[in-house]
């Protein structure tokens, strides 16, 4: 069976510098732009943009970050340490809302998407209608040594999947759990690490919280109990520093939800595409 | 204890992946259970030995210390939140990891499944 998913590409100039980002795409109406998380790819969205129901009246996006997925990292990257950053972060997301002509998207992102969704709602609220954030929250320095993931003498992709397992929820499906590790497997060298130094370093978004306006654009958070990461208590600390914000708790999920058991998740995310405003 | 230690030690010689991942590790390992200590001697994989502990002439690699009742709520078919990883008995407060934790990481699919084998296998998944 051919899936209704179509991807291609768009060339962005982020920072100065070129950027030859892959995308794929199902679906019409409201364009919903989704981002994966740290050490992962778009794949980790293929099951809501395979949901014809969904994608009857959603239009939804993911795209692979620079240096993830078929997204190649800029030029002279070889001699670079990747290190992602709040700034180019955001950058790179508003870059595709332009690129791709999004009028006024919903913003749906898990993990450290989650957390720059955050920072959107704050810092550019009006140009979204509404954020979905999941397995999102304030901050949470690293109960790991990020410096495990780039080594020369081991592999960091397979040390980071062993890792990530952590916080797959048992109740996962075992294709999926599996599927789930494996972007982690095949992630470049240092990008697992780079992305983490943006999601364990950066507490910039503790001051901003406040001032993110949810009569504009709604947030909604979505977090599993079976997230060792961004655990719930972490999610409703940051849900009620956000006025209007609203939460669900996802009893028999993981961190990476729409991946790991994209059948439980669907009925959370349908009901977070529902508390979205609608554009005019 | 032991009984169970030794039942997953077979387990273990009954899946070629976990061999085949294991394949370099040659380490001894400490498991804590509340005051017992056990000394996993790994080989290429395979347990070559359990020692009963304390003693102190034999040295580890790396330390999992734990709870008899975590371990018994880790083992369970479906571990409630917090249960279900060995990383999460660590964040949850209910076990520590001790030693040469790189060596540890670098072998963590291998060891993670190891200690998931006391899983009852009905409900088994891939630590």
């Amino acid at each position: 069976m051919i899936e209704p998913i179509c991807g291609r590409y768009v060339t962005i100039e982020t920072g100065g510098r070129k950027n030859r980002i892959y995308f794929e795409e199902a679906g019409s109406g409201r364009p919903v732009l989704c981002l994966h998380t740290a050490g992962a790819d778009s794949r980790q969205w293929r099951h809501l943009l395979n949901d014809g129901e969904i994608t009857a009246s959603n239009r939804l996006i993911a795209f692979d970050m620079p240096w993830h997925g078929k997204s190649l990292p800029p030029e002279g990257f070889e001699t670079e340490e990747y290190l992602l950053t709040t700034d180019s972060y955001i950058e790179t997301i508003l870059d595709m809302v332009e690129a791709l002509q999004l009028e006024k998207p919903v913003l749906a992102g898990c993990s450290m998407g989650g957390r720059i969704a955050l920072q959107l709602a704050a810092l550019h609220g009006d140009k979204f209608s509404g954020f979905i954030a999941i397995e999102a929250s304030d901050f949470q320095p690293a109960w790991y040594d990020i410096d495990w993931f780039h080594r020369p003498d081991a592999h960091g992709g397979e040390m980071g999947a062993a890792l990530v397992s952590a916080n797959i929820s048992p109740h996962a499906p075992a294709a999926e759990r599996w599927n789930t590790l494996w972007m982690f497997m095949m992630s470049g060298p240092g990008v697992f690490r780079g992305d983490l130094s943006f999601y364990t370093r950066d507490d910039s978004l503790i001051g901003r919280l406040g001032s993110i306006d949810t009569a504009r654009a709604p947030v909604h958070i979505l977090v599993g109990s079976y997230d060792l990461t961004c655990t719930p208590e972490d999610a409703r600390r940051t849900a009620d520093a956000i006025p209007g914000a609203t939460i669900t708790v996802m009893e028999e999920l993981g961190h990476f939800p729409m991946s790991e058991h994209p059948e439980a998740f669907r009925p959370f995310f349908v009901d977070a595409l529902g508390r979205m405003a609608r554009s005019p | 204890m032991l009984d169970r230690l030794e039942a997953m030690a077979l387990e273990l010689e009954r899946r070629p992946h976990l061999l085949r991942l294991g394949r370099l590790f040659s380490e001894t390992i400490l498991l804590q259970v509340d005051a017992e200590e056990y000394l996993l001697h790994f080989e290429r994989g395979r347990i070559a030995g359990i020692e009963t502990g304390p003693d102190r002439k034999i040295p580890w690699r790396f330390a999992f210390k734990t709870e008899f009742e975590a371990l018994q709520a880790f083992w369970q078919p479906v571990p409630a939140p917090g249960f279900h990883d060995i990383f999460g008995l660590v964040k949850i407060g209910r076990a520590r990891i001790d030693g040469d934790i790189l060596v540890l990481v670098k072998n963590l699919r291998f060891f993670k499944e190891f200690m998931a084998l006391g899983r009852q296998r009905d409900g088994v998944h891939s630590a």
